[in-house]
């Protein structure tokens, strides 16, 4: 076993163990936690796949701003009640393990289906292949993909208006 | 990490004394900030063991060491006793990816003055010191009191909001050297300054091409954002006494408090060098350009690996000058101006820092586009 094969599996077992404890806890800190943790071992799974500046900003944007809100938000609640609303009855577990079922359907499916694209299209892009990948990633976003970026940048500055314009119908935060 | 044992070795070596030379400058840094506070409030500070009182620093770690194991009624044991071990990572990961001075050849082999050479430092050294948040939550939450939850939400709402500002006045060093590599970075600013657009240029000579000649605004923005981030006065609402009594670490005695006040020096540390990095040309001696030191050290040393280790030791000596002018000013500060008021802090974080960050890109970008032109 190689040192990459070794890196892998380690990263990935940790990242899977950190994503099952985020749904099985009951606890929301401890869940939320392990998040943060599930965000950081996908980070460094894009480290060892030569994808560092996406490493820095899976870390800057989710484990570092996303994931703390959360983590702030969890710990303001009185969490002794919260524990009641995980429920244990025999139809809702049956739901619960049917959901499981069909979204891992999906992740299988979806894998099994893609997993020949890059053989029909010739191959993977260069810029994926070669050592400095931030420059193509900037490249590539600015050209080739400039709609769908500046599309995206819209829709998140619409959800952050949207935001401030909620909170400031009810007063804001210097409500009396 | 290396092709043969020598290598490997000594890049190991390294990575155990980048993590040393952080944790032993907290020590001296306590003492300089004790003294140093009470000859600015006409006090003497500790002076009575050892010369100039330099060896209180021992009588505290030993106090530290001996203090009683306590842990809160409250506490969430687990986390309660992780807090303060996750307070070390971010700092000491980001430092590790510092160049520290010029790299050194011995033979055919190259040894950078750094713990690790990453091609976007500046990403890595975003992303981890992101990651601080978490032990001040961490510890705030799991030591069960209502001061120390306080505290900590303020701090992780202080760090996360001037993360902001921090990140976007840096966006203007990159666009201008157009690289996320540190050491490409102190490179960049060799060269003697010049300014030039649109065909006209102006040379001045006499001063080095260093980032706060042509981002004054973004060193200001970076410097004050960076007071923020390590939770220092002015900022430093996270433990004001007044209100909170000493915030997250209210519960935390002995070496957990130890491990914290590390953790603070170290954020410290980090934007001291950042700012060095960015700002101030790096490790390079002023006035000096890296190619006339080797031709000096390669004059005055009998061979080629001795006239590199003389001139990565020359560069680390100068790094580490104006690492400590930074930290000096860092520790003036605090005892020079009050603390903020809550909703001055983010009233400043949000209503003036980020706007002129984000002026202070479009601007770079503008005269970075006509410049190229």
């Amino acid at each position: 076993m190689s040192a990459d094969v070794f890196l892998f599996w380690f990263l990935a077992i940790l990242t899977l163990a950190g994503g099952l404890t985020t749904v099985l806890v009951t606890n929301p800190i401890y869940s939320a936690l392990s998040l943060a943790f599930t965000m950081i071992g996908v980070s460094a799974l894009f480290v060892s796949l030569n994808a560092y500046f996406l490493a820095g900003v899976q870390l800057i944007v989710y484990a570092g701003a996303v994931t703390v809100l959360f983590v702030m938000v969890l710990m303001m609640f009185d969490l002794k009640h919260e524990l009641i609303t995980f429920t244990r009855g025999k139809i809702s577990g049956l739901v619960k393990a049917g959901l499981v079922a069909l979204f891992a359907g999906l992740i299988v499916g979806s894998v099994l289906i893609t997993s020949d694209v890059f053989s029909k299209s010739g191959g993977a892009p260069e810029a994926v292949i070669g050592g400095d990948t931030t420059k193509a990633l900037g490249t590539i976003l600015f050209s080739k993909y400039i709609f769908g970026f500046e599309a995206l940048g819209v829709l998140l500055l619409i959800v952050a208006i949207g935001a401030v314009a909620l909170a400031r119908s009810k007063g804001g935060t210097h409500a009396k | 990490m290396g092709h043969d044992i020598f290598e490997i070795s000594i890049n190991a070596i390294k990575l155990i004394v980048v993590f040393l030379l952080i944790v032993q400058a907290v020590p001296v840094l306590v003492w300089l900030e004790r003294r140093g506070s009470a000859f600015i409030q006409n006090r003497l500070g500790p002076n009575r063991i050892g010369p100039f009182g330099l060896l209180q620093l021992a009588a505290d770690a030993v106090k530290f060491f001996f203090k009683e194991e306590f842990v809160p009624a409250n506490a969430v044991k687990l986390l309660y006793y992780a807090a303060p071990v996750i307070a070390l990572i971010p700092a000491t990961l980001a430092f590790a990816a510092i160049p520290l001075g010029q790299p050194v050849q011995w033979n055919e082999y190259l040894f950078r003055l750094q713990g690790y050479e990453i091609n976007v430092g500046i990403v890595f050294v975003l992303a981890v010191s992101s990651l601080a948040p978490y032990s001040i939550l961490i510890a705030g939450w799991g030591s069960g009191n209502k001061y120390a939850l306080m505290g900590a939400l303020r701090a992780s709402a202080q760090v996360i909001s001037y993360e902001l500002a921090l990140g976007l006045s840096i966006v203007g060093m990159i666009l201008i050297y157009g690289t996320f590599n540190l050491t490409e970075m102190i490179q960049a600013q060799q060269a003697p300054l010049s300014y030039s657009l649109l065909g006209f240029t102006l040379p001045l000579n006499f001063l080095p091409a260093w980032g706060i000649f042509y981002q004054p605004l973004g060193a200001i923005i970076f410097f004050a954002a960076s007071f923020a981030e390590s939770n220092r006065l002015p900022f430093d609402l996270a433990e004001g006494e007044a209100e909170l009594v000493a915030g997250f670490h209210i519960e935390y005695g002995g070496f957990k408090m130890l491990l914290f006040f590390i953790g603070e020096y170290g954020h410290m540390i980090v934007a001291s060098a950042l700012m060095v990095l960015f700002y101030f040309g790096g490790y390079a001696i002023p006035g000096i350009s890296l190619a006339d030191l080797n031709q000096w050290t390669a004059d005055h040393t009998a061979s080629a690996n001795a006239a590199s280790l003389l001139a990565g030791l020359l560069t680390f000596v100068c790094f580490f000058i104006k690492l400590s002018i930074f930290l000096w000013i860092f520790i003036q500060v605090r005892w020079t101006l009050p603390r903020f008021r809550y909703d001055q802090l983010m009233d400043l974080g949000w209503k003036t820092m980020l706007p002129w960050a984000l002026f202070n890109t479009v601007l770079t970008a503008t005269f970075v586009y006509l410049a190229h032109l």
